[in-house]
């Protein structure tokens, strides 16, 4: 955890207090994310990984403690995939771009259609009601990463992915985030390594502690 | 689909099409009112169906027919267009501010238990009958396009809207993609049930205020001079058109959402 000031942070947390009813999820929890990096917060379910999450996004406000929440513009992979079911993947993936026209379509639309085949998602018309759980959830991955914003929210984006699909979606999105302040939670140590230079955190007795030594190579 | 008992295969070959079986029960219910013309034998009371048919034929061939056709049509569709864009607006406007939805429960509630026949007449004494059908068919779709939109926009998906307000999409892009997306179906089905409502009523409003050249003066015409055969062709000119109406719209409709879903 690195002490108030000490870093130039993209999202900062003080003495934040957040529970749900009887539920204590997170007491007291500080720590400092610094700007332009990848982060990854780990920990065991319930630790309050989504809640730190939802904060940031300013989803949720604490019950007590300051959340200082990024300039700009955000994208988040929720953990369910939270797709407009009846638009195709590519006007999925371009919600967030507004209404393009024109030639800036033209342009985005290929660059689309470029990352579904490179994330091994069909080029087609269908509504994405009719891709399979896999397929949209690759869907929203794009659509967070493609997305015009500075800081990425990824809430278990990988989850229930096999090896193959995984190292396809990253070799593709990895690039993508870099410069760009990303928080990336997941239960998989592995997916740190699939990061580039990420900063490991762990949720646990509602702290937000750094994590040491927990980086394994996938 | 579980088959009741006892509920047979209509053919050697397995089930007739849906439409075979439809035209049959239809085939049969004709035949059933021809007979029972022929039994009664008085054409004042009951004409039968090859009697309507002709009669509706030689209507057919006059211009006055389809003058009389299209202007009731086309006031009832303005009055209905009118409805369903009061409607939605009214529906949007409701889910956001809540005195306003208040306030106008009870008129949607009073209108739907209105009888029309009340309403024809509280019209007839504020606009000229020509304008009676439009204003009918109003009173008839509002309320119905407005329920149904509402319901639409308040089952919306939170998570669909949370994510929409993650990503910072824009109100008017939200109102397109995301609402728009989840109101489709209430509004299809509430568009369909109002259009049938308004035709219906509409014509009914006709035959009491009984604006010239317009099917409901052509009913009333019939029954002064207990034309009966006249009564059933304009009747059943109005139920084809009911017909017509439902199905092309129910296919432009679903077309366009088709056309729309497909859009790279």
């Amino acid at each position: 955890m690195s002490a108030p000031g000490a870093c130039a942070p993209a999202v900062e947390l003080r003495e934040v207090e957040k529970g749900y009813g009887e539920l204590s999820v997170l007491a007291g929890a500080s720590a400092c994310l610094e700007g332009g990096r990848a982060h990854v917060v780990m920990g065991p379910s319930g630790a309050g990984k989504t809640t730190l999450l939802r904060l940031v996004a300013g989803l949720e406000e604490p019950d007590s403690g300051e959340v200082v929440r990024p300039r700009g513009r955000l994208a988040m992979t929720f953990q369910e995939d939270r797709l407009l079911d009846g638009l195709t993947a590519t006007a999925n993936v371009r919600l967030p771009h507004g209404r393009l026209r024109g030639r800036a379509l033209g342009e985005f639309l290929e660059r689309e259609r470029e990352a579904l085949r490179a994330v091994g998602l069909p080029v087609d018309a269908r509504p994405v009601r009719e891709l399979s759980g896999g397929q949209r959830r690759r869907v929203a991955i794009l659509r967070c990463v493609l997305a015009p914003a500075d800081v990425l929210l990824l809430d278990e984006p990988l989850k229930g992915m096999d090896d193959g699909t995984v190292g396809r979606v990253m070799s593709y999105v990895a690039p993508l985030l870099e410069g760009r302040t990303v928080v990336w939670v997941t239960h998989d140590p592995r997916e740190a390594a699939l990061l580039p230079d990420p900063v490991a955190w762990r949720v646990e007795d509602g702290l937000v502690r750094p994590a040491r030594g927990r980086l394994v190579r996938r | 689909m579980a088959r009741s008992r006892g509920e047979k295969d209509l053919g050697p070959a397995g089930r007739l099409p849906t439409w075979a079986v439809r035209l049959l029960c239809v085939a049969f219910w004709l035949v059933v009112w021809e007979l029972a013309a022929r039994a009664i034998d008085a054409s004042i009371v009951l004409v039968g169906p090859l009697e309507v048919a002709g009669h509706l034929v030689s209507l057919s061939l006059t211009g006055e027919f389809w003058a009389s056709l299209g202007i009731s049509l086309a006031r009832v569709l303005a009055g209905l267009a009118a409805g369903v864009v009061a409607g939605v607006a009214l529906a949007a406007l409701s889910s956001r501010v809540r005195v306003v939805r208040e306030l106008v429960a009870p008129v949607m509630s009073a209108a739907k238990a209105v009888p029309v026949a009340s309403f024809v007449i509280l019209v007839l004494l504020w606009v000229p009958s020509r304008g009676l059908s439009t204003v009918i068919a109003l009173v008839m779709a509002l309320p119905i396009v407005y329920t149904n939109a509402l319901e639409g926009i308040r089952q919306t998906d939170p998570a669909l809207l949370e994510m929409a307000e993650v990503f910072g999409v824009r109100p008017l892009e939200r109102v397109r993609l995301v609402y728009l997306s989840q109101v489709l179906p209430y509004l299809r089905a509430g568009f369909s049930l109002a259009l049938g409502m308004s035709w219906k009523a509409g014509v009914a409003a006709e035959v009491i205020g009984l604006p010239d050249l317009t099917v409901g003066e052509h009913l009333y015409d019939a029954k002064v001079y207990l034309n009966t055969a006249d009564l059933f062709a304009w009747t059943v000119a109005v139920v084809a058109v009911s017909v017509c109406l439902e199905a092309l719209v129910g296919r432009a409709l679903d077309a366009a959402v088709k056309r729309w879903e497909a859009r790279p």
